[in-house]
Formats: structure tokens, C-alpha cells, sequence
């Protein structure tokens, strides 16, 4: 009976741990894949491996985490710890006030914490960055440094700081000498704390961040699209890094302790004085970005370049450059409003031509761009931009439909939008998760103007919207659809041209189309803004983007279709031959592209769409 | 007389809206045993810890060789204290704890070394140094307390109820330790405690505190002989306390009787209380007596009995080495000299 | 002692400025219209009233729906765990609750990716079930992928806290109320169960608070259309740019939160005085 018991156990513990450690091994297994593929394991290589340390952007990263969780964990440490004993020493009310508005950030729920934050340091002019980020560290660190230190303090004998003081010690050294070792245990608890929680947010960094600034979260987060092994590869580092720690910090203490422990011996201040000697000199290389080089500021679309190119532009134009992602073209632009200076931008049409009306931009200087004239004519002189007196060309392509060529029949297609709302293919569909195209689809599907301002439309667009969402149970994915369409794991999805190629280059199953009723056309295009402190460095860029060989590596790599007339020709015939997508069909009439909308109407395709996903 | 050491003039003390300390005026002198004794909460500690110099006093002075020294921080005085629960820091061993004052001044090693070993012979601790604090007994803690404060050579030495967390035997032995070392170092200790026996037993002088205020300072013999109130008879050992009037010098009135008394200088027929210690009534037959009464109660004490007498007025405590049989008709006799005369206080 | 008193003056600072504020400028935003500057003062309830609409109702229901259903299922599986580990010797113990704690210090967001690649419709489950020649799940991007997203992150918040309070626990009082006559089943619902309940608070609150306001597991395991009160505040601030709206929702959940905290800390502390 009891055996019997035991053995029950044990048996649960082993499942418990291996739910938890199920994700970790994933991680693990896949790390060392010979393949792309995060689901199929093909081979064992350490090709990510190498991958990772060629990674600029990842080892950054690294560095931003690693440097932030320590000295956000030392400050916040130092100044919770004090606080801690200071609080101990006050009255009543003043101790209760204190506790309770420690206790927010805790309760608080992260994101509201974080916003709290972004609207702080916005409305105070404060450049966001490393050391926005870093406040922002120490501020939801520290309460937890206090909560576990406070009971320690309390549990104290008071007297045992008088006692030091009555023997001669200044307070400063009943502090030092009494008080903080007889804590220590619950200072140790409370650095931990604040490290883990340091190293591991991602929703406070991810809105108080700005200017390039990432940590490994943020990156991860902005991997979605094309996710690789090469984080699979980093995280495994972080587990065994992490493993070696906790191994070193459980058998460490024993070992002292046998060694008979002194106090911290003058090597153990000298490490650390080193360490942070180190940590201060990599954070002053970080920060300054060799004064004497030119810094270019560049805001694009996430994994929408070949980012050896930056590094190749930063060596022949002797500068620096700060590249930002952005998730969508409506967060680009709420950055910029909220004060954040770019030089470079890349966003769509629709969103250049409120721009231009907002006056955020300059005029380029056609002079300073040689290269312009590899670029096709049929990208130039649109809706968004007549005459491209502001704009010019990055990337370009339409909205459509990937399909699984082994799933959906053939004569299915004729339907062309009305496809989403086959219910042959229900639960088999990925739909895009963006107001903007979804009543796009909606609209074209009704045979109206994607660009309508109709109240009626609009709501039949919406109509047409849940009755899809109703019959089809579709998923609102973002870019991960990606990643589960190379894996094939829904029959359908509405996608850019640019990343249809791209999975159509991964999967054969694959195919892409344009509905008859039309679709949306769309440019992305490099602009410079107004208060752009590099314009000729800003000119250079955009003529290094078009000079033949950077467009051919950039689509090469990024799968959209170049507006450079040789690369455009050499992928039509090398990489992407066969691939429909990669060819934009704009030659039919219904086609339109996205115009500037009302803040009124934008903001009523947002509620709407809320509404839909929401229900 | 000796030097004055420190004198505390009109001191007082707020915490909040209460008044713990009441204006103490209080000379201690050099070499003095001086002992606070009071119930908790009279502001024997509060007195001691303003010495100390870890409490400031909200209003009046305390002069240190006649300079006023409430302001300075407790690290700069020449005052070491040894604490309650003794404060020991379980971080260190008690070399180290012994050490602690001496290191900070940054001593000579060999010279702390030294005197670190000569305190824990003086407190019979030798061979204990390297010793974890929290693994010693509550004596032993004790001695490393004392040991740790003394090693400073400090001017005064505060003791706030050092022996209260000790059994009674370590206690007693404790007590005559205390002042074997007193005597030893030669400087003065300023002792609090609760415990009158205690206080009677080491003391020079004794300062009998309540409410903040003090009631009597004077020798163990005079605060044990001639209390000045009845707050300080009750809290002094065992006491029968009555009601009379002065007739005049010499002669005192209670429960209906005369009696010639030592005590002079009160107003004739001034109303005052009179004091009678047990254990100076005899019991004698009941004629050879004023007061007569019933025996009600004894209790076997060790050395003497406990009896209770029911008198007309009042019972008497009686504290003889003689057995009364309960029941019994008694008569209680007692000197000139037993009579005990105060002033009367309605505050207590 | 009075010389330490001001230590918690730069906390103090600290607090008011990167604390108190931001609270501060949240309902400001929340209160005024238009604009992401605060000068322009125009105090409105526009944005509440725009909240009790049917649709903003019914996110903010399901997300305490959710969050509750987490914090019951963690609960219900990790105090047996808790509970299994307290009664394991100290060495064990210590080495258990290490190795609970280690996943916590991995990356949320990988390990979320990680079981987007096992829960997915070709993914690593369906490729097992696939050679074993059994059908196809479908997992992801329901309340299933979720839920097994928010435990599997979360769990360990209530497992440490109930194991604290049971392995504090005096073992001679499960003696003692066996001693009494107690079975088994009786000693755990009279002694043990009344004794973990702070640790069982504790673990509760940190769940559903974590689970209630987080919006990186649902977006990414439960799609576009899992939308939580956590992914409208984030789609107000970076993708609509409606701050005034996304701070009112903030405002709105950061109280229902605090209320209901305060509500637990009532309760907790009720218990510790019986």
C-alpha cells in the first residue's frame, strides 16, 4: 500500500517536471537541427550555432539583457535593501505608505506598469533607449528586493545595531558590518529575484525601449516571422549558463563555509570591482557609438532586409547605423508621433501619403540618387506619391491567397475572395490579422472600393467579416502564419506576395493567387523625414539600397519583389522561377492601392475590427 | 564623596503624545553600582538608553564629566552597554564578537588578541573563543556580552536586565559575579532590572523608578528600612501597610493604638501611613499585645512561615520562624524602630 | 534607530517619481480625448462610456474567465505537486523546487514558441500521433493551446508559495492530530490544508494576476481572435494609437485588480488571526 503510494509519487513529480520541461527540451533537441524546420528534425549540426555568433543583432542583444539584469539588479538591490532597513526605523504610517505603494508595481498588472511608464518617460521628453529601459528595470525590481528583504530586517534584534554603535561602529558601519550580513540570505533571495525578472521581461522592456535598443525577448518577439534555430541555439546556451550558476551557487556557499568564511576577501572585491569595471567600459562603448562616425537612424519593417547590408553600408560609408523594426505600419507610427526621431523610414503607401499631408517628411533629392535609374517603371509615379517627390521604392507586391495545392480543388479558386467563405475549408484557414486587409478582402469580395469612406459598405464589409468568422472559424494569425504555412499546417492563408514566394520556396505544396475582384497593390518605400540630422548620408543609403547587387541580395533574402529592374529579372529567372507570387500582377483593373484615411474612418475599421476578433 | 560622573538634569522623554520620562534629575559618581529599579514601563530603559546615547531626551541635559553630551551619537561615547537579550552577533564567533569594538578602532592584532584573552579568563570563558556564538549557554552568553562591552574600557557600563533571561540558580551566581567584576575593573555600572532582590543584593545605590518619574534614590538599607512612600514599600519587599496619623515626634496612632516610633520632622496630626515589615512582627500570647487577631493562614516558606492574622481593622502579613497553629488567638508586638513612617500619597 | 530612518528617502524619491505618476499620467490619459499630448485638457468619460460596450465587456469577461480557469487548474495540480515535494526529505526537497524554479528563468517567449511547434497542426504531438497512425489534432489556437501555455508558465507561481507554507509546517502536528485519531484524509482537511491556506493565497493571487493581464501567450498561442483585455491595451497603444482609450482600459483593469488584491490580503489576514 505504502510502496504503492510512493510510487504514485514519484510518478506525478516526473509528470509535473516533464510538462515543464517539455517546452525546454523542444527548445534543445531543435537547436542542434541540420534543417530550418523547428518541427521535423533532420539532422544533427552546429550550424546555428555559428549562425548565432555571426548574428550582430542577437549578440547585441545578449549584451543589452546581460548588462541591464546586472545593473538593474545591483542597484535595485542596494536601494531596496536600504530601504528595507530604513523602513524598520519608521513610523507606522510612513512604513504602511511606502509598503503599500511598493506593492503596485507587484499587483499591477505588467502592461499597465509598462504603460505607466512609456507615457512617463514620453510626456518628460526622455530619449527611450538603454537607460529608459534600465530605469524602468530598476523600478519593477526593487520592490522585490524589499518585499523579501523587509521581513529579514524586521526579525532583527534591534539591538543588534545598537550594540555595534554602543562598540564604537559608525552607523554606516553597523550597517555594513551587522546589519546587512545577518540580512544577507534575504538580499541573495532578492537579487535573484530581481535578475530573473530583470533577464527575462519582455512587456515593460518592449514599450519603455526605443532606438535600437533590444533585449533577447524583444528580439525573440520580433522573430516570429522567419523564426530560426538560431534563438533555439541561444536559449540552449542561456539553460546550460543558467545550469552552471545555480550548480556553482549551491555548491560555492558549501565550500566556503568548509574553507572557514571570512567576510568577503579582498579577491572576492576585486572580482567584482573588475566586473564592474568590464560592465562600465562595454556599456560606455555601447552607449557612444564612436563619437566621430556619422550615425544614420533607420526605422524599417521587421526581417525586412538582408541585414548584412547594413554592416556592408556602415564599412564603405565609414558610419553607423541604427536599425529599429517595427511590427506594423500603424506602431511605426505611433512611435514617430510620441517623439522618436528616425532619419530613414520604410513604410506603405497609404501610410507615406499621411505622412507627407503631416508634413513629417522632406523632399528627396533625385541628384544624390544615381541608382534610381535601375528602377522599374512601373513602381514609380503611384497615387500615394505623384511624381515620388518624397518616396522611394523598396519593395513592392499584393495581398493574396497561399493555398495548398494537394488541398484545395483547382475550380475552387474561381471564387476568388469568396474562397475564405468555402465551408469546404473550414478550420483550414489562416486569415491575416489586420483590419486594414481584412476588410480589404471584404470589401473587394462585395465589389467595393477597398478605399471607401460608405458607412453602408463599411458595415457590410464588417457583416461579411463575422459571417466568415461564424461559418469558417478562421485564425487571425500574425507573421507566425509563416512559419505554420511552411509547415503546412492549414490549407489556406491570405499573405503578402513577398512572403508567399518565401514559403513557396520552402514548401512545393504551395501556390499563391490574386482574386479576380482585385486586390490591394502596395509599395514600401524609403522616405526621409524632416528633422533627419544625416541628409546625405540618408541620399547615400537609399542609393546603396538600389544599387543593383544590394536590391538583388536584399530580395534574395527577404523573398519580396525588388523594384530594381535587374534583380526583379534575375529572380523571375533564377531563384524564384515558377513562383507566381514573386511576379505582382497589376495589370488587373480592380486593383487599387490603400489611400490615406481619416483618423474618424481609421479609427472605425479599428473598433470594428476589435469587434470581430473580440465578439 | 566620590567624583560626579553624570548628572542628568530634568530630563524627559515623548514618544507620541505619551510621556515616558517625567523630569529626572539623577547624579550617578564614579565606581558607583547604581541601580535602576522599577516595574516595565517607568522608564528605567528609556533612562539607559538615552545614556546610551540611541534615544535623544525630548527636553533637559545629560552632562558626561560636565559636558553635555545628549546630542552626541552613541559610537562616540565612552559608554558600552550590555543588552537584554545580549545582542550577540550570531554572524561571529565570540572572539570576534569580543573584538568587535576593538577592530573598528583598528588595534594592534596581536595587542586585541591579547585583551580578548584576558576578558574571556576574567569572564571564565577561557578556551571558548573560537566558539559559534548561538551554540553557548544563556550564562555563557551572558559572559561574552559582558566581555564583548568591557574590553573597551569603557568609563560606564550599561546593563539593561542582563540576568533576565537566566534560570534563578545561574542568576544568583551571575549576580555575584557582577559585582566581583565591578570591583575588579573599578569603573561605573549603571544596572536595570525589575527585580528588587537583585538590586537590594549589588547595588551602591538604589533609584526606584515608576511612571517616569523617581521615587527614592538611596542605599538598599534605606530603601529597604525607610521607603518614602507606599509605592516604594510595596515594590521593596513584602509590606503591611496602614493608614494612621502622626500624634507627634516619636509617637504615631494606628488602628486605635499609640506607638512610639523613631521617626520625627511631620506635622502633628498629620495623616500618614506607616510601614511594618513582615518579617520584623513577632507573634506573642495575646495578652502581651495591642493588636490581637486570629491566625488564618500559614504557609511554609523554607526558612520561615507565612501567616496571616485577621485583625479588627485589617489582616497582617507576618513573617516568623515560629509555627502558629491556624485558628489560633495571637498578639503581634514590634519595636520602635520596626515603625516605618511616611507620608502619605494618594497618587499610588 | 533613528540614523537609518532617512535611508528610505531616495526610495521614497524613487517611488513618486517612477511610480506614483505613472499611475497618475495613465488616468490622466484615460480621462482626457484626443492626442497624445497631455496639455490638451478636456475632461470627458468618453472613453468609459466606449468601454461598456457589449464587445469590450465581454473581452474583459473572458479574460477573467480565463484567468480564473488557470488559476483553479495550477491550483488543483500544483498543490498535489507542492504537497508531494514538502514531504520528501530537505536535500530532495531543495533539489525539487530548484529544478520547478529553473524554467521560470528561460525565456517565456521560447518557451512559448516551443509549444507553438508541439501543439501545431504538423507539429511534433501530430507527427507522433501521425506514425502511430492515429488522426490529427487540432490544438493550437484554441482555449486548450492557451491554457496549456499559461500553466505550464505559470504553474510554478503556485507551486512555491503553497510549498513555503506546508514545509514551514510543524510535522509533530500531523503527528499530533494522528495522535488524536485522525486519518489521513482527516489530518490533511483539518490541519494540513487550514495551515497552507496563506501559501495557497498567495500562489492565487500571483496566477491570476499573471494570467489575467497577459497578452504574448494568447496572441501567440491562441491567434488574432484570442483577444484578452492584455492584447486590446496593447492594440490600443501600438497598433490603433489610441492611447486615451488603451489608458482608460488600463485604468479600469489596474483597479479591478487592486480591489480584488486587497480583497485577498483581507482575507489572508483573517486567517493568520484565528
Amino acid at each position: 500500500m505504502k510502496k504503492k503510494k510512493s510510487f504514485f509519487n514519484r510518478f506525478y513529480v516526473v509528470l509535473c517536471l516533464a510538462f515543464f520541461y517539455l517546452p525546454i527540451l523542444v527548445t534543445m533537441i531543435f537547436s542542434f537541427n541540420s534543417s530550418k524546420s523547428l518541427t521535423r528534425f533532420s539532422g544533427f549540426s552546429l550550424r546555428w550555432y555559428s549562425e548565432l555568433l555571426n548574428n550582430v543583432e542577437v549578440v547585441k542583444a545578449v549584451y543589452v539583457s546581460v548588462s541591464i539584469a546586472i545593473i538593474a539588479t545591483i542597484v535595485s538591490t542596494v536601494l531596496g535593501t536600504i530601504t528595507a532597513i530604513g523602513l524598520s526605523r519608521n513610523r507606522k504610517v510612513v512604513r504602511e505608505l511606502i509598503l503599500n505603494v511598493n506593492e503596485i508595481p507587484i499587483l499591477n498588472p505588467e502592461i499597465v506598469t509598462a504603460i505607466g511608464l512609456m507615457l512617463l518617460f514620453s510626456s518628460i521628453g526622455m530619449r527611450k533607449g538603454y537607460i529608459t529601459m534600465l530605469l524602468a528595470h530598476i523600478t519593477f525590481c526593487t520592490p522585490y528586493v524589499i518585499t523579501s528583504v523587509y521581513p529579514k530586517v524586521r526579525s532583527l534584534d534591534p539591538n543588534l545595531a545598537n550594540a555595534a554603535m554602543d562598540l564604537g561602529a559608525t552607523p554606516y558601519q553597523a550597517l555594513v558590518k551587522i546589519v546587512v550580513p545577518m540580512i544577507k540570505e534575504g538580499i541573495f533571495a532578492g537579487a535573484l529575484l530581481a535578475f530573473t525578472m530583470s533577464f527575462d521581461d519582455f512587456v515593460i522592456s518592449y514599450f519603455v525601449t526605443g532606438n535600437g535598443t533590444k533585449n533577447i525577448s524583444i528580439v525573440v518577439y520580433n522573430m516570429t516571422k522567419r523564426i530560426n534555430p538560431t534563438i533555439n541555439a541561444l536559449s540552449t546556451i542561456v539553460i546550460l549558463v543558467i545550469i552552471v550558476v545555480l550548480v556553482a551557487a549551491n555548491i560555492v556557499p558549501d565550500m566556503m563555509k568548509k574553507r572557514g568564511f571570512s567576510g568577503t576577501t579582498r579577491k572576492e572585491k576585486a572580482v567584482v570591482l573588475v566586473l564592474v569595471v568590464v560592465l562600465l567600459a562595454g556599456l560606455i562603448q555601447c552607449g557612444s557609438v564612436s563619437r566621430q562616425q556619422k550615425v544614420l537612424k533607420v526605422y524599417n519593417a521587421g526581417e525586412y532586409i538582408d541585414l548584412s547590408l547594413l554592416e556592408q553600408f556602415e564599412e564603405e560609408y565609414n558610419c553607423t547605423v541604427i536599425y529599429e523594426t517595427f511590427e506594423s505600419n500603424e506602431m511605426m507610427y505611433t512611435k514617430l508621433s510620441s517623439g522618436e526621431s528616425y532619419d530613414v523610414l520604410v513604410p506603405s503607401d497609404y501610410m507615406i501619403e499621411r505622412l507627407i499631408k503631416e508634413e513629417y517628411l522632406q523632399h528627396l533629392d533625385w541628384d544624390m540618387i544615381p541608382n534610381s535609374e535601375n528602377l522599374m517603371e512601373e513602381v514609380m509615379d503611384q497615387s500615394y506619391d505623384p511624381g515620388n517627390r518624397y518616396s522611394c521604392p523598396y519593395f513592392w507586391g499584393t495581398v493574396g491567397i497561399l493555398y495548398d495545392k494537394t488541398v484545395v480543388d483547382p475550380e475552387d479558386l474561381e471564387d476568388g475572395w469568396e474562397l475564405l467563405r468555402n465551408p469546404k475549408y473550414k478550420g483550414k484557414i489562416y486569415m491575416y490579422d489586420s483590419e486594414r486587409d481584412s476588410f480589404m478582402i471584404a470589401l473587394k469580395a462585395l465589389g467595393y472600393s477597398m478605399n471607401t469612406t460608405d458607412e453602408n459598405e463599411i458595415q457590410e464589409a464588417y457583416e461579411w467579416l463575422i459571417s466568415q468568422r461564424d461559418t469558417m472559424d478562421p485564425i487571425y494569425a500574425g507573421d507566425d502564419v509563416i512559419d505554420n504555412m511552411i509547415s503546412g499546417n492549414k490549407a489556406i492563408a491570405v499573405v503578402y506576395s513577398g512572403d508567399a514566394s518565401y514559403i513557396i520556396s520552402e514548401n512545393e505544396d504551395m501556390d499563391y493567387f490574386t482574386p479576380q475582384q482585385g486586390t490591394n497593390v502596395w509599395y514600401d518605400a524609403m522616405l526621409i523625414t524632416k528633422d533627419c540630422n544625416e541628409v546625405d548620408l540618408a541620399h547615400d543609403f537609399i542609393n546603396f539600397m538600389l544599387r543593383e547587387d544590394c536590391a538583388l541580395a536584399n530580395t534574395e533574402e527577404v523573398g519580396y519583389t525588388s523594384p530594381v529592374q535587374s534583380a526583379f529579372d534575375e529572380m523571375k529567372e533564377g531563384t524564384y522561377e515558377g513562383v507566381s507570387s514573386y511576379i505582382p500582377e497589376i495589370d488587373n483593373p480592380k486593383n487599387e492601392i490603400f489611400a490615406y484615411q481619416t483618423p474618424k474612418i481609421k479609427q472605425k475599421y479599428a473598433e470594428l475590427w476589435t469587434k470581430v476578433k473580440a465578439q | 564623596m566620590k567624583n560626579k560622573l553624570i548628572e542628568l538634569k530634568e530630563l524627559t522623554k515623548n514618544f507620541d503624545d505619551q510621556q515616558v520620562l517625567k523630569g529626572i534629575d539623577l547624579d550617578i559618581y564614579e565606581n558607583e553600582f547604581l541601580t535602576l529599579l522599577g516595574p516595565s514601563g517607568c522608564g528605567k530603559t528609556t533612562t539607559l538608553r538615552i545614556l546610551a546615547g540611541f534615544d535623544e531626551p525630548s527636553s533637559g541635559q545629560v552632562l558626561f564629566n560636565g559636558i553635555e553630551i545628549s546630542k552626541i551619537p552613541p559610537y562616540k561615547r565612552e559608554i558600552n552597554t550590555v543588552f537584554q537579550k545580549y545582542a550577540l552577533f550570531p554572524h561571529l564567533n565570540v572572539e570576534d564578537n569580543i573584538a568587535f569594538g576593538l577592530n573598528l578602532k583598528k588595534q594592534d592584532k596581536s595587542m586585541i588578541s591579547q585583551k580578548v584573552d584576558r576578558m574571556l579568563k576574567m569572564v571564565g570563558l577561557e578556551g571558548f573563543g573560537k566558539r559559534d556564538v548561538a551554540l553557548l549557554s544563556g550564562g555563557q552568553q551572558q559572559r561574552v556580552a559582558i566581555a564583548r562591552a568591557l574590553v573597551n574600557e569603557p568609563k560606564v557600563l550599561l546593563l539593561d536586565e542582563p540576568l533576565g533571561a537566566l534560570d534563578a540558580k545561574i542568576r544568583k551566581q551571575m549576580q555575584v559575579e557582577l559585582k566581583k567584576i565591578q570591583r575588579e575593573v573599578g569603573i561605573t555600572f549603571v544596572y536595570v532590572t525589575h527585580d528588587q532582590e537583585e538590586a537590594l543584593s549589588m547595588s551602591d545605590t538604589v533609584v526606584v523608578m515608576n511612571n517616569g518619574e523617581i521615587q527614592q534614590i538611596g542605599s538598599p538599607t534605606d530603601i529597604y528600612n525607610e521607603p518614602e512612600n507606599r509605592f516604594v514599600a510595596n515594590f521593596i519587599g513584602e509590606s503591611n501597610i496602614i493608614e494612621g496619623h502622626m500624634i507627634r515626634d516619636f509617637l504615631v496612632e494606628f488602628d486605635g493604638y499609640q506607638f512610639e516610633c523613631v521617626d520625627k520632622g511631620f506635622p502633628e496630626n498629620e495623616e500618614i501611613e506607616v510601614v511594618l515589615r513582615p518579617e520584623d512582627l513577632d507573634i506573642v500570647e495575646p495578652d502581651q499585645a495591642k493588636i490581637t487577631g486570629i491566625v488564618r493562614n500559614i504557609t511554609f516558606k523554607g526558612v520561615h512561615y507565612e501567616i496571616m492574622i485577621e485583625t479588627e481593622k485589617r489582616t497582617y502579613m507576618v513573617q516568623t520562624t515560629d509555627y502558629a497553629e491556624p485558628g489560633r488567638r495571637v498578639g503581634l508586638t514590634f519595636g520602635p524602630e520596626d515603625v516605618h513612617v511616611m507620608w502619605k500619597m494618594g497618587v499610588y | 534607530m533613528k540614523q537609518f530612518r532617512h535611508l528610505i528617502k531616495p526610495y521614497a524619491i524613487w517611488a513618486a517619481v517612477m511610480i506614483v505618476i505613472p499611475i497618475i499620467l495613465i488616468a490622466l490619459y484615460a480621462f482626457t480625448e484626443e492626442g497624445n499630448s497631455v496639455l490638451t485638457f478636456a475632461f470627458t468619460f468618453e472613453n468609459f462610456k466606449k468601454f461598456a460596450e457589449a464587445t469590450y465587456v465581454n473581452v474583459i469577461l473572458k479574460s477573467f474567465r480565463l484567468g480564473i480557469l488557470t488559476t483553479l487548474i495550477c491550483l488543483g495540480l500544483g498543490y498535489p505537486l507542492a504537497f508531494i515535494i514538502s514531504r520528501f526529505e530537505e536535500k530532495t526537497q531543495n533539489t525539487l523546487i530548484l529544478m520547478v524554479t529553473i524554467p521560470m528563468w528561460i525565456n517565456l517567449l521560447l518557451r512559448t514558441y516551443a509549444w507553438m511547434n508541439i501543439l501545431a497542426d504538423n507539429g511534433i504531438i501530430n507527427q507522433i500521433l501521425g506514425s502511430l497512425g492515429l488522426g490529427q489534432l487540432s490544438m493550437m489556437y484554441t482555449d486548450f493551446s492557451v491554457i496549456i501555455g499559461l500553466i505550464c508558465n505559470f504553474m510554478p507561481f503556485m507551486i512555491i508559495p503553497i510549498h513555503t507554507s506546508l514545509s514551514k509546517m510543524d510535522k509533530s502536528l500531523i503527528e499530533a492530530a494522528y495522535d488524536l485519531g485522525a486519518d489521513p484524509v482527516q489530518t490533511f482537511w483539518k490541519v494540513t490544508w487550514p495551515l497552507s491556506i496563506p501559501g495557497v493565497l498567495n500562489g492565487i493571487m500571483m496566477v491570476f494576476l499573471l494570467s489575467v493581464s497577459t497578452f504574448v501567450i494568447p496572441k501567440l498561442l491562441g491567434g488574432g481572435q484570442y483577444m484578452l483585455i492584455g492584447n486590446l491595451i496593447e492594440s490600443q497603444f501600438i497598433s490603433v494609437g489610441d492611447w486615451n482609450f488603451g489608458s482608460a482600459i488600463s485604468l479600469i483593469l489596474m483597479v479591478i485588480i487592486l480591489i480584488s488584491m486587497g480583497l485577498m490580503k483581507k482575507i489572508d489576514k483573517q486567517e493568520d488571526k484565528e
